[in-house]
């Protein structure tokens, strides 16, 4: 019976307690939550954003509210692995507080100055409406108006004296009009009075500026034109006419610079959209291909290197490919076809970095997994890695002459632990090195260079046609070089395969700091030879590295 | 009065110039870590060959660390940089670990298969880790002293010749002045 009475009261008791616990516990973690921003997400916070990241950081602020942390002390830890930045709203200390204290300040410098330019206006205002008119010249305007006749003025005269004579004939009509709706019974007396008032001191104010100028003038005979003003209307101010010229022209210089800026500022921080995101508009400035525009030069530089790909025409389809890579160092099959140009030439390492590279922008390009599988299986021996390339193309490719033959290489990679047999066969063989076209030589470094050397650089020693320019003709890359190291470049090396060197060639070497010839960067040591070119054959082309990029 | 007019619209105009300079130079994604010269978090991983290891574990060694996923194009371009680095420091007191983040372990793997990586890789189950280390664009790298202090951040893509010149750094101590940055991709 107790014990029955024991369960009942915990069923009473316990169970609202846990079940009020629960949402409590999501309530503070959604509270905590909102309060941290997403890290993946464009303002988003932890609690709204869908992001796998979001989900994470939900879980562990749940996790450390279960475990009894505060919520500050919860916020501590985001902010001790990500900074103040994943703080929503920003503290009230140091540099965060300027978030809060700017908006308001700014807010008061508005109305403060909007209240500065209202008085301004209302004062220069002021003396205009409550103006006392000299009553001479109103008895002036009375009689001139009584008398004005159909005034024929220059109508195409800009100056003030002819603007301010057509303000007068104006003011004289209107008060003719006036009269005559009076007389016709349509105004009242009072409105009569007031508005002829209104328009009297109204043709008192323009002539007493007409009389102004006929004393700043005296010389100059009443018909003649006064010198052209850009402000007629201008009453009060002098100075202005003066300085509006130049506060044009500041205006304009200062909406050049600002567009200039921000035109600058735009191209340079604006990057190309990642493959796959697509575009909606698509410009230079998103990085997508508008019709006639950069795209095109682009693809059309890219046809002639494939056309002198398939000509094998190496030097030409490397300057091509060179040349696309420099306009957008994210195609695809530029990155593939150089790799095809290295593969070919024995460069088993460049080779695969750039099938790699392309394939790291599009992961399913099939030339780029072909050359992978190839460098893979012919240059590194890798059978493993050579076997998974091509079996992805595999998945790709529809059935045909082209399957058929990755699947005649797949059939022909030796399974691990098997020999290589095939491979002897497919792999050409090294061309035997002879002393006859080989350029020998010493390449030191220049001991003012020395410290500098980074440990890791890789050396190249590359060989130029005299005067082409361009693409090499042969290219030796040493690993770890230890200086001074005798060097030798042959036939070997020779960047078209099977092509013996000959002729005279331009030879410099590059001590390069991450390995990637197709990359410059600070660091990179340069030199050459100081007798360039020399005849292949050649011994003692000494060189000596003294050249630092910076 | 035309000087007064002129000084107070520059002085409203420069500071929204100033304002759209430095939204524009700045990259929006990126957070600057405030780890860089602290005490690394201590976590354990399951690697892919079922083993746990422990940060605790490589105390009094170099330690490399690296984020990754088989769908980042970044991470795949420097995954053979990564090895050919490995390869040249492996006989030294240094250590690589690879955590994979936001993948399956199935692609995990194939990613570790196709590129031939042979130190040791494990998965961060729950995104912990990768919290820990303030991880928001992937690949990112941490270079970690012998007493467990982080050294160096790199985030995005790092070159062979890079990881272990800051490895060296790294082993003696030195803390570098700024994070570096190379090609990244945003995490899930």
């Amino acid at each position: 019976m107790f014990a029955t009475l024991i369960t009942i009261l915990f069923l009473v008791i316990a169970h609202p307690v846990h079940a009020a616990d629960a949402p409590d516990l999501e309530d503070q973690t959604r509270a905590i939550a909102s309060e941290l921003r997403c890290v993946v997400c464009q303002n988003l916070s932890v609690a709204d954003s869908p992001s796998d990241t979001a989900k994470e950081m939900r879980a562990i602020v749940r996790e450390q509210v279960a475990a009894g942390k505060s919520p500050q002390e919860i916020k501590d830890y985001f902010v001790s692995k990500y900074g103040e930045w994943v703080l929503l709203a920003p503290t009230t200390k140091g540099f965060s507080l300027l978030a809060w204290v700017v908006p308001f300040v700014v807010l008061i410098a508005g109305l403060a100055l909007g209240l500065i330019f209202l008085r301004g206006w209302t004062k220069r205002k002021k003396p205009d409406d409550t103006k006392m008119v000299d009553a001479a010249l109103l008895a002036r305007v009375r009689k001139e108006a009584a008398a004005a006749e159909d005034l024929s003025l220059d109508l195409e005269d800009s100056s003030e004296r002819a603007t301010l004579l057509q303000e007068r004939a104006r003011f004289y009509a209107d008060l003719k009009e006036l009269d005559f709706d009076y007389q016709a019974g349509k105004l009242s007396e009072a409105d009569y009075s007031a508005l002829r008032s209104e328009i009297e001191t109204k043709a008192a104010t323009v002539l007493e500026q007409l009389d102004r100028i006929a004393k700043s003038v005296p010389h100059k005979k009443p018909a003649e034109k006064p010198p052209a003003q850009p402000q007629p209307q201008t009453t009060g101010d002098k100075a202005r006419p003066r300085v509006r010229g130049w506060q044009l022209a500041v205006g304009g210089a200062f909406l050049l610079v600002f567009g200039v800026t921000v035109g600058v500022l735009l191209t340079t921080s604006l990057r190309s959209r990642d493959a796959g995101q697509g575009s909606i508009t698509g410009d230079f400035l998103t990085g997508t291909d508008a019709p006639g525009g950069r795209g095109n030069e682009v693809a059309s530089v890219l046809q002639e290197g494939k056309a002198a790909f398939s000509k094998q025409d190496w030097q030409k389809a490397i300057e091509s490919f060179k040349k696309v890579l420099a306009m957008d160092p994210n195609q695809p099959e530029a990155h593939a076809y150089m790799g095809a140009i290295l593969l070919q030439a024995g460069h088993a390492d460049g080779a695969l970095m750039a099938f790699d590279k392309a394939l790291s922008l599009n992961p399913n390009f099939p030339m780029a997994l072909w050359g992978k599988g190839m460098a893979l299986y012919q240059g590194k021996k890798d059978f493993a890695g050579a076997r998974q390339a091509f079996e992805k193309l595999l998945q790709m490719l529809p059935p045909g002459q082209d399957r058929a033959e990755v699947e005649k290489i797949v059939a022909e990679i030796p399974q691990s632990g098997q020999k290589p047999k095939q491979v002897a066969e497919a792999t050409p063989a090294p061309t035997p090195a002879n002393a006859a076209d080989q350029i020998s030589g010493k390449i030191t470094i220049d001991p003012k260079l020395k410290d500098k050397v980074d440990g890791q650089a890789v050396l190249f020693i590359i060989a130029r046609s005299s005067g082409a320019g361009g693409a090499p003709t042969a290219v030796k890359k040493i690993d770890g070089p230890v200086f001074p190291l005798a060097y030798s470049i042959g036939s070997e090396n020779s960047m078209m395969q099977g092509v013996p060197l000959s002729g005279k060639l331009n030879i410099i070497v590059r001590l390069d700091k991450d390995g990637n010839p197709m990359t410059h960067q600070s660091g990179d040591m340069t030199g050459d030879y100081k007798k360039n070119p020399v005849a292949v054959g050649a011994h003692n082309v000494d060189i000596v590295i003294d050249q630092l990029a910076q | 009065m035309a000087w007064r007019r002129l000084i107070i619209t520059l002085a409203i105009i420069a500071p929204v110039l100033w304002l759209f300079a430095f939204g524009f130079q700045r990259d929006s994604h990126y957070i600057k870590s405030p780890l860089l010269a602290k005490q690394a978090s201590p976590f354990t991983v399951t690697l892919f060959d079922g083993r746990k290891v422990t940060l605790n574990d490589f105390r009094g060694k170099a330690v490399f660390l690296n984020f990754w996923s088989s769908w980042c194009p970044p991470c795949r371009e420097e995954a053979r940089d990564l090895e050919t680095a490995w390869q040249r420091v492996k006989d030294k007191n240094m250590v690589f670990l690879g955590v994979a983040l936001q993948d399956t372990d199935k692609d995990s793997r194939a990613f570790l298969q196709e590129f031939g990586i042979t130190y040791p890789n494990g998965k961060d189950e729950s995104g912990k880790i990768s919290v820990d280390y303030g991880t928001w664009g992937i690949p990112e790298s941490f270079f970690i002293d012998p007493q467990g202090r982080i050294t160096y951040k790199h985030v995005g893509g790092i070159r062979a010749a890079m990881v272990t010149a800051k490895l060296e750094e790294a082993s003696r101590g030195i803390v570098s002045a700024a994070e570096g940055q190379g090609d990244y991709q945003s995490i899930r």
